[in-house]
């Protein structure tokens, strides 16, 4: 119901920076994810564009609007907290209904009713939050985030306490809710999968800085740089410090730089870069093994459960030139330049 | 890895066992301690009931130990044992078997006759004559009064800034917080006493000397530091998140504070106000300090002279005067016990 743009958005505290210079933009009703490591600023991202922390640099715009010094409450944000923060001295209906008090709401009770049997938690609406798990008390944030038909919807980690089921009920549900209401909606998650599987675009974050955005298949398949290409992806991709002069790579560019190469697309071949297995981690559907090769230490993941080699066993591990990335020394990928094994180079 | 050879049963027993006698210890040296303290309150409230002019006589007080001492640990012992209503119960049956076996073995000594004061006006003059200070006593109603009022008022007050003045330490960073915050420790270490002569002074200038806003104002300006910094210890531990949740709920910083922290720090908000009210119920220094004359009289003051007027006349009248001055924050302390107990713990549970 809102298009968002953030332009060079910072926050700063006394000490330290935790956002340096976002820029952003979010289409009215998509769906945002917002992946990075612990403390890069994600929460305060949110927490600045819900109003609650006031920028210390940049431009926050509603519907092309600068509402840097809109007040909280007048901008319509809904907000499910990492702590959830939940109101403990309220029962879980009165918590629902909490939005709609400031508003002019007749049907106040029956929609905080409807959307806690959306977030399946009518059976709890009398208790007190701190009677409440982990999961329901998320849930009931969510309720209360919803009922008043927010703008935009800010979901801080919302489901990190659910269990794997309830996990995939409340990823589909919240989807379904979020494009039913046309809401346009970030999501902050650690969880690839769910950044992947729900949202329309995912934002890697690192530092404070936005390190690259887009499709999941783009942070995948084609990162920016090597924080993200380290980041994204579990077992993560094999990123491998190699130079021009190594014997049997050829490299597109010139001087030292890093190879990354993901462990799926390495597979045991007749030809290739020679290793001795080191490490066996069956998981399940596949085997994760981990290898010294004259490259470096590689990990190569094949899709049996039952692992085909034991450690010690020595093999030749193949892979197709254009899977390969190569990162510049500053940490940014070189377009187009790929790396090749000699003996593989004719295959 | 001796994994089967391990009598889990008999661990287990040795360690309900210790557990049962560590608190049977505890229990046994908390009472112990604690008779000395206790004992002095039974006979106040036994001289009160038996003495007739003259004086006490030692035989009621032993007989009135024997009787309520065991019972009180009886009780305690009983406290431990039980939980909710049924400690309630404990403690009626506790009072009633008091009662009833005073009665039996003190049946006739005991009377109400000290308590005359609270409906004759004249109780000291009629013992001493009007040639002592006595002349000027008040009805002890009127003593009451105006310590109700003095500690009423005194504890609205600190409850009421200590808890915003606290919000706002809590919460807002503003040049010299940190100074503020302690400053506010520095002034308790100086004994209150020691500002008698200057407070004096300038209540003598303002022109409140002998008036009960005096005391007022002045104890709860030296009580304030310790309040404030109690609250803020429950304002800290309300977690942000539910006021930043409130103000995107659609709340005003007001309406937040009102709706969400507030109904957080209660407990504390309670602790104080009973910690307050009973500072200023038996406050003494600054009531007496602050008048010149009889100007107006509290339940200490009061307390204080007919000591002074009718010691060795009459233990009784003063013993009755003491269990009616205990009666309003002992009845405090017993409702707002709960709240005063998670004091210490300086913060609230969800
Ligand atoms: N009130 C504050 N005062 C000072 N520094 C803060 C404050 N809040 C956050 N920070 C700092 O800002 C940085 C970003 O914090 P933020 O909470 O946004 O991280 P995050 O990405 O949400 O991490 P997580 O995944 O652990 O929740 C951190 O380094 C943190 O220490
Ligand atoms: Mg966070």
């Amino acid at each position: 119901m809102a298009e968002i743009e953030l332009r060079n958005l910072s926050k700063a505290w006394d000490a330290s920076v935790a956002v340096d210079g976002i820029d952003l933009t979010l289409a009215d009703g998509e769906f945002a994810a917002i992946l990075g490591p612990s403390g890069c600023g994600k929460s305060t991202t949110l927490f600045m564009l819900s109003g609650v922390y006031t920028p210390t640099g940049g431009e926050i715009r509603f519907d092309g609007a600068v509402v840097n010094d809109v007040e909280p409450r007048d901008r319509n944000v809904g907000i499910v907290f990492q702590s959830y923060a939940l109101y403990p001295n309220m029962s879980v209906l009165q918590n629902i209904l909490f939005p709609l008090r400031f508003k002019q709401v007749d049907d106040a009770d029956k929609r905080a009713r409807e959307m806690a049997e959306l977030v399946q938690i009518t059976p709890l609406l009398d208790r007190r939050p701190s009677q409440l798990s982990g999961g329901q008390q998320q849930r009931v944030a969510l309720a209360r985030a919803l009922v008043k038909r927010p703008n935009l919807l800010l979901l801080d980690e919302p489901l990190s306490n659910l269990d794997a089921t309830l996990r995939l009920t409340m990823r589909a549900e919240i989807r379904r809710i979020v494009t039913e209401l046309g809401v346009t909606t970030i999501l902050v998650t650690h969880d690839q999968l769910e950044a992947t599987t729900m949202a329309d675009r995912v934002i890697c974050m690192n530092a404070g800085r936005i390190e690259q955005t887009g499709s999941a298949e783009d942070l995948y398949l084609r990162p920016d740089t090597l924080f993200v290409a380290g980041f994204i992806g579990s077992p993560p991709m094999n990123l491998l410090a190699v130079d021009p002069s190594a014997a049997g790579l050829r490299l597109d560019v010139d001087g030292p730089v890093t190879l990354g190469l993901r462990p799926e697309l390495l597979r045991a071949a007749e030809t290739g870069v020679p290793a001795t297995v080191s490490h066996v981690e069956p998981m399940g559907r596949e085997t994760l093994y981990t290898a010294q090769s004259e490259l470096g230490q590689v990990r190569f993941l094949e899709p049996t459960a039952r692992p085909n080699w034991a450690f010690g066993d020595m093999l030749k591990l193949a892979f197709d030139p254009a899977d390969t990335l190569l990162f510049a020394p500053d940490g940014q990928r070189v377009p187009d330049a790929h790396a090749t094994w000699k003996d593989l180079a004719h295959a | 890895m001796t994994h089967s050879t391990t009598d889990w049963d008999a661990l287990a027993h040795r360690a309900r066992w210790q557990r049962q006698a560590r608190t049977a210890a505890i229990t046994l040296f908390l009472v112990a301690v604690s008779i000395p303290i206790i004992l002095p309150y039974f006979w106040m409230v036994m001289i009160a009931f038996t003495a007739r002019t003259g004086g006490a006589e030692a035989d009621t007080l032993w007989t009135a130990c024997a009787v309520l001492v065991p019972i009180t640990i009886g009780y305690a012992v009983a406290y431990q044992m039980l939980s909710g209503r049924a400690r309630l119960a404990a403690a009626g049956l506790a009072l009633a078997l008091a009662i009833a076996l005073l009665f039996v073995f003190l049946g006739d000594a005991l009377h109400v006759n000290n308590f005359r004061f609270l409906v004759n006006p004249n109780v000291v003059e009629e013992l001493r004559g009007k040639a002592t200070a006595g002349a000027q006593f008040p009805w002890v109603w009127s003593a009451f009064f105006n310590s109700l009022v003095l500690a009423t008022v005194q504890m609205l007050i600190v409850v009421a800034v200590s808890t915003m003045a606290a919000y706002y330490l809590s919460r807002f960073h503003f040049m010299g917080r940190a100074a503020f915050l302690q400053s506010l420790l520095i002034l308790q270490a100086f004994p209150a006493i020691t500002l008698v002569i200057p407070i004096f002074l300038i209540v003598y200038w303002v022109g409140l000397l002998n008036t009960l806003t005096a005391p007022i104002l002045v104890i709860t300006t030296l009580e304030l530091p310790f309040f404030i910094f109690i609250m803020k210890g429950f304002f800290d531990a309300v977690p942000w998140d539910t006021e930043m949740s409130a103000l995107t709920d659609g709340a005003t910083r007001r309406q937040a504070f009102r709706m969400v922290v507030l109904p957080q720090v209660t407990t504390g908000m309670i602790a104080i106000g009973v910690f307050a009210f009973i500072k200023g119920w038996e406050e003494y220094v600054f009531v007496t300090g602050l008048r010149t004359g009889n100007s107006y009289w509290v339940m200490s003051t009061y307390l204080y002279y007919v000591r002074e007027d009718v010691m060795g006349v009459d233990y009784g009248l003063v013993a009755a005067v003491s269990v009616m001055y205990v009666l309003p924050s002992l009845i405090l302390y017993l409702f707002a016990q709960k709240y005063l107990t998670q004091m210490t713990l300086g913060g609230v549970k969800g």
